[in-house]
């Protein structure tokens, strides 16, 4: 692993000055379960590392039924995937981080840190998004929020700025009759990078669908709402044939490509077969 | 510049100097004489160098070994009470042919005690989603299943980890 | 010291009524205590003092001339210590593979050339104070390049205008020497059939795999003798090899192999690395070793190769094979390697599995510009039986018979001329067939799959066949040997030269001097893996450790209980055909007299003992193991998945000496065929040679959530002259079967007939759809 320097700031001034200071070869490093890959496979050229496990506070986790579920950028994978609140409320969650990497990888891997890796496939982003969860980010200027849906700016990149450190999650709480769920594709069981994953958040509410919300991953330059399928749905009863429509409508929202992994004609037909199937999962759902 | 670094390993506190870009497996490796960790990938894809540390089986190609200041690391070495007497789990994968090569070996067995800490009574697809990201390119993976199991059963009468 | 080699009667068997004490029984491996401890020490964790860290430089580009190679920067590195091009190295042909001047290798590699024919080839090496040194020392040498014209398909080089990427292609074209085979008359059998088929089959390209990344570690000693530990299944064969290249004797050579972490027929070449490694610790005077990151072990590796077959059948109405004529063409990538044994097996499989008495046959590797081809379980036989056996489920179904019928009509049976030319013995595959049938309940399930209804899953369940060789014969004349030492407490010492890659083939042997002495398992020990100690050995391939190995070791052990016994004569005042050994005691048969074997061997009167000791040399013919895999599927016909739901291997081993290790053989090989069939592929750019997909993230063998259970039934069918107490190798056999069962089972499922594989969901949602509109 090419050499760098190692630095463990103890507060987020100090963290957020030397990210300014340091420049474009400072990293944050927190699961490192990415960023030591990355160094490794020379897919990055990072000088500084910041760890910021020393920083006190950014490990909380909690759930209130008022509030909401909150998290800080210290919580790992497995903390979220075991924790009896986030299996209970947010099954998409719970769902989509138990796929990501091992059990290894997710005792170290942050979700913060997958969403800050602002990778396409990401799995954690999808339910995120379709949960309407939003991010703290620390900086140089103060503390700001941003919708995770409105972070990503294209592959590996976000609208964080020098100096910025996102601290933590908060995802709303879910409604009395909520339904959600997240589905992913990919050649195996485990140990997998999304070749498409979909998040679905509704609430069943009167109508049947009151509000929904559809993510998609992998399927575009960066994780995506399917906009028009959820309008598709929204408000109405849903039978197969509305809910074959939304399908075809999220198929044709998103822009996916072909690499090793998948085609992008492949890709584009499981969006389709993967949004009713979450879909249909998230309606018959019952927290 | 490296940085003197103490963690206790199996038991031992160890105090060793290391440069901060040293993953945990390498420092194991080389510092600190440990070759029973395996280093399959070094990315983090295939579980064989997965030690348990502070309670948490982890993939130490995917951890600095700086980080370990002050840490409980657990490794293959320090399972076996003796010559002769295994552990509990290594006994098992002895008998049901758990092993073939045996380079995935140490790292299924950390995993597998990790999961039996947790869990002493999986089910088979509890105990294959434990072990999902320890790649065994032997065995298909029935008789690591079977000798899990075993090992579990053995918990059940009153065996301990 | 006698050499004793039985000759192949029938005497070797047992006659199925003999008692076994230990072979049969699933012992503790005398390896695994170490394995799952983690105290066993693999090539890459030898301690040395001083040691350096040798990294390659790879090619960025697949063929070009080496214009220059600028090292002056790595050398001024601090912490480098040498830095070698091929400048620097012994110019000398030789051959990747272990079986020098055999017809299975070629002879086309340099250890370091001024051009390089692939994207990923080593083109300097270095050694430094660490690993990030060394690393840092390969970005700091620049490689001028002179691009030449690549081909990446075997297609583009065939074509007139290919380049030529060896000048020692047949007719100076990228050809390696074809193979030939021609039995009967084709054009009669055609004429007789009153159903023809012909297809085009299409092999991926997968790799070994191996857990174990290649890693070797040299030191020389003041006398100028090398050491090398290295993951080899040949550790002789490196040692022939190296010490050729490098200008030494042999017996200046020590090659080490003590655990190691699979191979699966890869690692019997030898990889630039050894031949590097070994010259850096000269120059430097200091030890080094060379690891491969997992990505090399992609670049660097050896894969199965992919390739074409045009497969061409008649059949009689009743199911007679009339005439079968087939052209397989292979990808062999940059360098030789296995090719032309991988050719010469995999196509004379084809005369064989089921009956026919004209064949036409013709194989030919073809080099390109990709990674290196070479050998790998099942050697060539994956890929023709999987035509053949696809086509014979498709010939079932225009014949109207059941596809396990045609097949047992057909299979290969006692006094068939195998593929080696040499008779069938037993009935084998027959016995395999029909046990699986009863095991799967097989007119049950396929009733039950042709009647199920139409919905989103749809099951099925397919069949398929193969047989494989025991040993390489005779393409290789091979030979195992085996040392026996009797120590003076009553227990002996095996020396073996056999390699342990991971399959428990040491205890396998160590079972076998036990029971043929008639001492407690717990009394050998085995000694391994130092050429400097055992007896010479072509190394751990062709599923002939325990055919070959273990003859040999048991020949020895027979010596050994010759000796003992004429010894113990006297003392038990009877002649040596009366004492019988069991459990370390000497009995006279039908007397009330015995002694322990210790008695014999030990010092009298503080007299110490005559040694005895027993050699036993072998060198098999051939034997042949059966198989028939049944596996059932279910396809996802929106997604185009398919779940291999449950396998059920039948294999006739002819006696099995370990079931639990024999059976591991056998699950792992369902393991790595059920990812050829279904996931694995090792994709190469075809506009620049570049590997796509070099990681396990990407290159998708099944894991533990992906594997279904199976049912693993060895049977003891048909004893095999040849071997140990009639026993059969189990290595590659269980890779060949499975890729056919699922392609039919898929057929079954979803009524679409795949020729190639992997079978990605994509096809498979493809060919649904295509299926639709047809029907449509």
């Amino acid at each position: 692993m090419r050499p760098f320097e190692y630095h463990e700031p103890k507060s987020l001034a100090e963290a957020s000055a030397l990210l300014c200071a340091l420049g474009a070869g400072a990293s944050i490093f927190a699961g490192g379960t990415d960023l030591l890959v990355e160094i490794k496979e020379e897919l990055r050229s990072v000088s500084h590392v910041l760890n910021i496990k020393k920083i006190e506070g950014l490990d909380a986790l909690s759930f209130d039924k008022a509030e909401g579920l909150s998290f800080g950028a210290l919580v790992t994978a497995r903390r979220i995937e075991t924790d009896a609140a986030v299996l209970r409320h947010y099954p998409n969650l719970a769902t989509a981080v138990s796929l990501l990497g091992s059990i290894q990888v997710r005792n170290r891997a942050t979700v913060v840190g997958n969403i800050c890796r602002a990778s396409p496939s990401a799995d954690t982003i999808p339910p995120l998004i379709a949960d309407a969860a939003t991010l703290s980010i620390h900086g140089p200027t103060g503390e700001r929020s941003v919708a995770v849906e409105d972070f990503f700016t294209g592959p590996g990149r976000t609208v964080l700025k020098a100096g910025e450190i996102v601290t933590g999650v908060h995802v709303p709480p879910p409604a009395a009759t909520s339904g959600k769920a997240y589905i992913k594709h990919g050649r195996r069981k485990a140990m997998e990078l999304a070749t498409v994953g979909v998040a679905v958040s509704l609430d069943r509410g009167r109508s049947g669908c009151d509000e929904i919300r559809i993510a998609l991953g992998a399927v575009a330059a960066t994780p995506i709402r399917a906009r028009k399928a959820e309008a598709l749905l929204r408000g109405r009863a849903i039978d197969p044939a509305l809910l074959a429509e939304a399908a075809e409508a999220a198929m044709n929202e998103s822009t996916p490509i072909s690499n090793v992994r998948a085609s992008a004609a492949y890709r584009r037909d499981m969006v389709g077969v993967l949004t009713r199937r979450a879909v249909g999962i998230a309606l018959e759902a019952r927290p | 510049m490296k940085r003197l670094v103490s963690m206790t390993v199996n038991g031992e506190e160890i105090e060793l100097a290391i440069p901060p870009y040293r993953t945990l497996l390498d420092v194991l490796r080389n510092e600190g004489r440990l070759t029973g960790t395996k280093k399959g990938c070094d990315v983090g894809d295939c579980g064989a160098c997965t030690v348990i540390m502070d309670g948490s089986p982890v993939n130490s190609c995917l951890v600095l070994g700086i980080e370990a200041e002050g840490a409980t690391i657990e490794t293959i070495e320090g399972q076996h009470a003796g010559p002769d007497l295994p552990h509990l789990i290594q006994e098992k994968f002895m008998d049901h042919g758990g092993a073939q090569c045996g380079f995935c070996t140490p790292g299924i067995i950390m995993m597998t005690k990790a999961l039996l800490k947790e869990n002493p009574n999986p089910t088979e697809s509890e105990v294959r989603f434990a072990i999902a990201g320890n790649i065994c390119r032997c065995t298909g993976y029935a008789k690591i299943v079977d000798a899990v199991l075993a090992a579990a059963e053995d918990l059940r009468k009153g065996r301990t980890l | 010291m006698t050499i004793h080699q039985k000759p192949h009667t029938q005497d070797n068997l047992e006659d199925g009524k003999r008692q076994f004490s230990v072979v049969g029984k699933s012992v503790r491996r005398t390896d695994t205590f170490e394995k799952v401890t983690g105290l066993g020490k693999y090539s890459g964790d030898i301690e040395l003092p001083g040691l350096l860290y040798g990294k390659m430089k790879r090619s960025d580009i697949a063929h070009a001339l080496i214009k220059n190679i600028d090292v002056s920067k790595a050398l001024a590195l601090k912490g480098v210590k040498a830095v070698l091009t091929h400048r620097d190295v012994p110019r000398i042909l030789h051959y990747g593979s272990p079986h020098p001047r055999s017809a299975s290798c070629t002879r086309d590699q340099y250890i370091l050339d001024d051009r390089v024919r692939y994207w990923g080839e080593g083109v300097a090496a270095v050694a430094a104070e660490s690993e990030e040194i060394a690393e840092e020392a390969l970005r700091l040498i620049h490689v001028e390049y002179e691009p030449l014209p690549a081909v990446f398909t075997v297609a583009d080089a065939l074509k007139p205008e290919a380049p030529l990427i060896h000048d020692n292609g047949l007719d100076k074209n990228n050809v390696m020497p074809p193979v030939v085979i021609r039995r009967g008359d084709v054009e009669k059998g055609f004429a007789e059939a009153d159903l023809i088929l012909e297809n085009e089959y299409v092999l991926g390209r997968p790799v070994p795999g191996y857990m174990e990344p290649n890693v070797c570690a040299c030191q020389w000693d003041g006398n100028g003798k090398l050491t090398i530990w290295s993951s080899t299944q040949t550790a002789f064969m490196v040692r022939g090899i190296l010490a050729e290249v490098l200008g030494v004797p042999y017996n200046k050579v020590r090659v080490i192999v003590d655990h190691m972490g699979g191979g699966f027929g890869a690692k019997q070449d030898l990889f630039q690395h050894e031949f590097l490694c070994a010259l850096l610790a000269r120059q430097t005077g200091r030890p080094v070793r060379m690891e491969f990151t997992r990505k090399e072990t992609f670049l660097g590796g050896r894969t199965r190769h992919s390739g074409k077959i045009r497969l061409k059948q008649g059949f009689k109405a009743d199911g007679t094979i009339t005439a079968r004529h087939a052209r397989i063409v292979l990808d062999g990538g940059a360098y030789g390697s296995h090719s032309p044994g991988v050719t010469t097996v995999g196509t004379s499989a084809l005369t064989s599995l089921y009956r026919c008495e004209n064949v036409d046959l013709e194989g030919r590797a073809i080099y390109t510009n990709t990674p290196i081809a070479g050998a790998f379980r099942g050697y060539g036989v994956v890929q023709t039986y999987f035509a053949l056996d696809l086509q014979m489920d498709e010939a079932a179904e225009r014949l109207g018979i059941d596809p396990a019928e045609l097949r047992l009509r057909n299979a290969v049976r006692t006094g068939d001329l195998a593929p080696s030319d040499h008779p069938v013995v037993g009935h084998g595959l027959e016995a395999c067939i029909r046990r699986g049938l009863d095991e799967v309940d097989w007119k049950a399930a396929r009733a039950a799959t042709a009647a199920q209804p139409g919905g989103v899953k749809r099951r099925g369940w397919g069949i398929g066949c193969e047989m494989h060789g025991s040993s390489a014969y005779p393409g290789i004349k091979e030979q195992g040997n085996a040392i026996v030492k009797m120590n003076e407490d009553g227990t002996v010492t095996l020396l073996t030269g056999t390699a342990g890659l991971g399959t428990g083939a040491h205890t396998a042997l160590s079972q076998i001097v036990a029971e043929e002495i008639g001492i407690p398992f717990s009394a050998v020990q085995v000694v391994t893996g130092d050429t400097d100690i055992v007896p010479w050995d072509i190394g751990a391939f062709a599923s002939h450790t325990t055919y070959m190995g273990g003859r040999a070791a048991q020949i020895a052990a027979a010596e050994v209980r010759r000796q003992v016994l004429e010894q113990a004569a006297p003392l038990l005042e009877a002649a040596p055909e009366k004492l019988a050994i069991r459990e370390g005691i000497i009995h006279v048969e039908g007397a009330n007299r015995s002694i322990s074997l210790k008695e014999v061997v030990s010092p009298k009167r503080g007299m110490p003992a005559a040694q005895i000791v027993g050699v036993g040399t072998y060198s098999p013919t051939k034997s042949y193991s059966f198989a028939a895999h049944f596996a059932e599927v279910e396809v996802d016909t929106e997604t185009g998945e398919v779940a291999v739901l449950q396998v059920v291997p039948v294999h006739d081993l002819g006696k099995v000496i370990h079931p639990i290790a024999a059976a591991g053989q056998i699950e792992g090989g369902i393991q790595q065929g059920i990812g050829h069939t279904l996931s694995e592929d090792y994709v190469i750019d075809l506009t620049n040679g570049r590997s796509l997909n070099p990681s396990f993230v990407d290159y998708k063998m099944p894991l533990s959530m992906d594997m279904p259970p199976i049912r693993t039934i060895i049977l003891e069918a048909a004893p095999d002259p040849g071997g140990p107490f009639g026993a059969k190798g189990v290595g590659e056999d269980p890779i060949i079967a499975i890729g056919p069962a699922i392609t039919n089972a898929i057929y079954d499922a979803i009524g679409i007939r795949f020729r190639h594989y992997p079978i990605t969901p994509e096809q498979v949602l493809n060919a649904l759809r295509a299926k639709q509109k047809e029907a449509a």
